[in-house]
């Protein structure tokens, strides 16, 4: 009966499954992919035009991803420049363009395009780079501007937002309250992510100055940057209208908590904040530089599609109907009445639900005023040198002057690096045909060796029965280890040998499709032999400045920190994971609850409890401050500021991360121990801490010894906590291990050559190292 | 071990058990707050756990509005394979390593530890392409195959160690009794190794559970997504949902945290080797 039942089913579900495939060859159904980085509330709206677009278009399916804006600049351009994949379409901000077309990952769309469709949108929103429309903008802006709590205004009497820089100051010296007279400020005049170089360009551009001067060389050391620098400081330690410590989080959550008059922050963030503050949100330009005469311009750039290259027929026509469709003055509208974006689209400009928009009018502005952010993916190399010297003359350590100075000094470095490979031409290739030929010759002899041990001290021995070895448990043996053997080899070796390979190579932004094998010149720059060879070929030059030189490079000082932090963490990892696991052996009612709760720490994904730290150590709000203060009477610490104690606060971090595992180890290694060793040492009248250094320490061993060597790998290589609470390296690029600094130095700047050579590195200091510790350990391989 | 102490040992015991429990939670009951907050906002002046206007929105939204069970399950589907495989393949290779000497005994071992030390800005990229060589793109065997294989090493490590505290009489006794080199084995050691095999099956779970890295950039669509991918698309340049965030954090660590439960009546079950003198 219920097979009878079934048997119309089946039959209907074939055909609907013929008629799919048949109507799918009649109508060429076309797939398209999207990678986006859109915000929470801008996704929504995107998923409901793609319904709207699919149902007008049924043989066109989108297939939107989100990626975070850097992961999506990464991703794509793994998929499309190394396995020339990825998805049809990207939409991101305008400055992906110099990297992507360098890359040759993306298409020129001006013939892709009807003219009359670009007609219709505004000039801004066209990314022209190198001659070619690259982009197709839907959103002009992602602009910093004021927006101010008119609660708080009118509570100090004031009814309309500062205009000029000096009323900045006088404005939020009265927005800056201490209520409770305890000496600690409740209530700042103003807030934003003042560290950040992106939000430090309006005050720089109101003194007269821009990242990049007309022939695109980067303009930093000049009196505007003194100047606006001073301005900053000024806010901080003279006016004391801002907090001495600011990054994006802190800034947003004191604004939407009111306990903040003024923030200075971007579009994106804007519908936020009029959500949090209902009746009392107020937007305005940022403020006239009444000295100079200059607005506070912020960069103003768009957003928009991109098209990869490899597009073409069927799948390009979709292209062109789901932008098209993306543009009209419809799905504009409905991202800019709901986000509060200025649209390209010139009919969307002027639809009266835009032009009414107190916000949108306010925006369109300071829009206006603004300046259009750099495309050259040189800007990304001025960000990574504004970073630190002006991080540094925020913590003190500098004068705005030399800041200055260095951050021009750092610019024209950073440039030269993501632009290496350019003046490679045949002349340098020949010149390294002899090396080349070398390190084919050596890499064949060392294929060579590895193929004849494998012969003959592994495969000859396994099969010959011979008096030494007992070639039945043997072969029993490697039977064991082969399917682990097989994954492990599959999935590692690639990766090892293309990292090798191209550790040698010039790989670059520029190289990327033409690299070629050049030597060991990317392991010298690590080590700073090519600083310390340019200082020997300088007439004047001695060996011990050519040594200075070198030292210099970066990699010698993260070195010393990595062992630090490597040492410190493992260290407490384990005497902290042993004690409690000791602790917790015992009879101890409610043990097992305690337990679940030390493993927490493990379980609980990283990157939230990791920001969470960052929270705790807070100078003016942090819980640990807090503790400091109440329990011992100690002030408070600048322990995310200050480069050592953002250091010790990283490890402090890592310590938390790390201990449950460790305690976790020694409880399962605590149970092999048996319990009549115990007893006897105590008839024999050892102490406690005879019977720990006695039974418990050695026969703990064995279960400990890999734990504690993988754990000092792991710990030696863990980007994941360094990065997340020192907020990438902060401040000013000093805390780093070799690791994050590979990341920030290298992967940002596309040296991939660069990269793989100082990973490599990296790899051969910890094996070189877990050698010589297993030799050492090995003496205590067997206990029984 | 498992002696009664005194009272005033047992309260200084209880002193520090109780200071380490909580220095262990504060941080994570943050993690709650945040995820109880009214607004997204990641941090606040105020110290209170319970904050202002306390809501389970987020709660509620993760499952109303976001494919939270789905992400559930694929990342179930995956983390349980990379167990099975990691539990598999890990106590049989351990004990290998232990009890028999054979040719590239020490060159495997070696070899093992060696996998763990490449930094991940040396894996990333090419295994990117190979995977998009192998066609493994937009597959769980691909994710499943690299899970397994980071877990792999500390497990065959931890395995080993823990084989070796084991006699080898008792093998020997199996022997005589009549059992082969794999029944000795897998009737007689295996279940011996039992708080050695829940470390390694809670590390293999933990390693596929929380990953993200190579699961974002193996994963193209929506209905594919892991949990930790699936939360990931709450955290964004600037404009992070930390509510929906927290809250999704906090449940993902329940089934780790349940697990651990689950499992660790064998961790500390204490199967003794007493009744083996050694």
């Amino acid at each position: 009966m219920r097979i009878i039942e079934r048997i119309p089913w089946k039959r209907a579900a074939f055909a609907a499954a013929v008629c799919i495939a048949f109507c799918g060859t009649a109508r060429a159904q076309v797939n398209l992919h999207l990678w986006h980085q859109m915000r929470p509330d801008a996704r929504e709206i995107l998923k409901e035009r793609i319904r709207v677009f699919e149902k007008l278009h049924p043989g066109i399916t989108v297939m939107q991803l989100y990626k975070e804006n850097e992961e999506l600049r990464v991703g794509y351009q793994a998929a499309a420049a190394f396995t020339g994949g990825g998805p049809e379409l990207v939409y991101g901000p305008s400055d992906f363009v110099g990297a992507f077309e360098s890359m040759h990952i993306i298409k020129p769309l001006e013939d892709v395009f009807p003219k009359a469709m670009l007609d219709q949108l505004d000039v801004k929103a066209h990314t022209v780079y190198r001659g070619h429309l690259y982009q197709i903008g839907d959103e002009i802006g992602n602009h910093l501007a004021l927006i101010w709590n008119k609660r708080l205004f009118r509570q100090a009497g004031l009814d309309r937002a500062p205009k000029t820089l000096d009323e900045l100051v006088s404005f939020g010296k009265k927005l800056t309250l201490d209520r409770n007279g305890d000496g600690v400020t409740d209530q700042y005049g103003l807030v934003w992510n003042y560290t950040e170089p992106f939000f430090f360009i309006p005050f720089y551009t109101s003194f007269g100055g821009w990242v990049m001067d007309d022939k695109g060389a980067p303009a930093l050391d000049n009196t505007a940057s003194v100047r606006a620098f001073d301005y900053v400081l000024g806010l901080r330690d003279r006016a004391r209208i801002i907090p001495r410590e600011c990054d994006y989080e802190i800034a947003d959550s004191k604004f939407t908590e009111a306990r903040a008059a003024m923030i200075i922050n971007g579009s994106w963030a804007w519908s936020k904040y009029m959500e949090a503050l209902g009746a009392d949100f107020g937007i305005a330009m940022l403020p006239m530089n009444e000295e100079t005469g200059l607005w506070a311009a912020p960069m103003v750039s768009s957003k928009g599609y991109f098209v990869n290259t490899s597009v073409e027929g069927a799948t390009l026509d979709a292209v062109r109907t789901f932008v098209t469709f993306m543009l009209s003055p419809e799905t504009q509208l409905a991202f800019a009445t709901k986000l509060k974006t200025i649209p390209s689209n010139l009919a969307a400009q002027r639809d009266p639900l835009v032009l009414g928009d107190p916000v949108i009018a306010v925006s369109i502005e300071q829009a206006r005023v603004g300046k259009a952010m750099p495309l050259v993916p040189e800007m990304r190399a001025i960000w990574d040198a504004m970073r630190p010297p002006y991080q540094n003359l925020l913590g003190g350590n500098i004068t705005a002057a030399k800041a200055a100075r260095e951050q021009q000094r750092l610019a024209l470095q950073k440039i030269g690096e993501l632009n290496e490979g350019k003046d490679d031409n045949e002349e340098t290739a020949r010149g390294n045909a002899l090396v080349v030929g070398i390190i084919y010759i050596l890499g064949a002899l060392i294929a060579l060796v590895a193929l004849v041990l494998l012969v003959t001290r592994f495969l000859v021995p396994l099969f010959r029965n011979a008096k030494t070895l007992d070639s039945g448990n043997a072969r029993f043996a490697v039977m064991m280890i082969l399917p682990a053997a097989v994954l492990m080899f599959g999935v590692v070796v690639y990766p090892f040998f293309y990292n090798l390979v191209i550790s040698l190579s010039n790989m670059s932004m520029l190289t990327v499709n033409s690299w070629s094998i050049i030597g060991f010149d990317q392991y010298g720059k690590v080590f700073g032999i090519d600083r310390f060879l340019d200082t020997m070929a300088k007439p004047d030059a001695s060996v011990w400045m050519a040594f200075g030189q070198m030292f210099s490079t970066e990699f010698y000082g993260v070195f010393v920190k990595t062992i630090i932090w490597t040492v410190v963490n493992v260290f407490f990892h384990v005497t902290i994971g042993v004690f409690l696991a000791m602790l917790l052996n015992r009879k101890l009612p409610g043990k097992s609850l305690f337990r679940i709760l030390l493993i927490l720490p493990w379980a609980v994904p990283q990157y939230i409890t990791a920001l969470t730290w960052r929270g705790m150590l807070n100078t003016d709000s942090g819980a640990i401050n807090a503790i400091l203060k109440q329990v011992f009477s100690i002030a408070p610490l600048p322990w995310l500021t200050d480069s050592t104690l953002a250091f010790v606060s990283v490890i402090m971090t890592n310590i938390w991360l790390g201990f449950p595992f460790m305690m976790l180890i020694a409880l399962g290694g605590l149970q092999s121990i048996p319990r009549e060793l115990y007893e006897a040492a105590e008839i024999d009248g050892a102490s406690a801490w005879q019977q720990f250094r006695t039974i418990t320490v050695p026969l703990l061993k064995p279960v400990m010894i890999p734990a504690i060597t993988l754990g000092i790998v792991w710990t030696f290589n863990s980007i994941n906590v360094v990065w997340l609470v020192s907020n990438g390296g902060q401040p000013a690029d000093q805390t780093h291990i070799l690791v994050s600094y590979v990341y920030r130095a290298a992967f940002n700047l596309y040296r991939y050559g660069y990269a793989a050579a100082f990973s490599f590195v990296i790899f051969l200091i910890l094996a070189l190292f877990s050698i010589t510790f297993m030799r050492r350990s090995s003496a205590t391989e067997n206990v029984y | 071990m498992q002696k009664r102490d005194s009272i005033p040992k047992l309260a200084l015991i209880y002193a520090i058990v109780i200071l380490f429990t909580a220095i262990a939670v504060y941080p994570v009951l943050q993690v709650v707050s945040i995820s109880l907050r009214p607004r997204a906002t990641l941090l606040s002046d105020s110290l209170a756990i319970i904050p202002e206007g306390a809501t389970f929105e987020n709660y509620i939204a993760l499952f109303r509005d976001q494919p939270f069970l789905l992400w559930v399950r694929n990342s179930l589907l995956i983390t349980v394979a990379v167990m099975v495989i990691g539990v598999a393949l890990a106590s049989t290779a351990g004990y290998a390593f232990s009890r028999f000497r054979f040719p590239g005994r020490k060159a495997g071992l070696l070899s093992l530890l060696v996998t763990q030390m490449f930094p991940a800005t040396m894996l990333l990229l090419p295994l990117f392409i190979m995977m998009a060589k192998l066609q493994l793109i937009n597959t769980f065997i691909g994710l499943i195959v690299i899970y397994s294989s980071t877990a792999l090493p500390f497990c065959i490590w931890q395995m080993k160690g823990y084989y070796d505290t084991i006699p080898f009489s008792l093998e020997e006794a199996a022997r005589i009794d009549g059992l082969g080199r794999f029944g000795s084995f897998y009737r007689v050691i295996l279940p011996l190794a039992a708080p050695a095999l829940v470390i390694t099956a809670l590390f293999s779970f933990m390693s596929a559970w929380t990953e993200y890295i190579v699961a974002a950039q193996v994963l193209y669509y929506e209905n594919m997504f892991t949990l930790p991918i699936g939360l990931k698309t709450f955290q964004s340049n600037m404009s992070t949902e930390w509510g929906l965030y927290a809250a999704s954090a906090l449940i993902v660590s329940i089934p780790a945290m349940a697990l651990f439960l689950f499992l660790s009546k064998w961790l500390v079950s204490g199967l003794t080797l007493g009744s083996v003198k050694g």
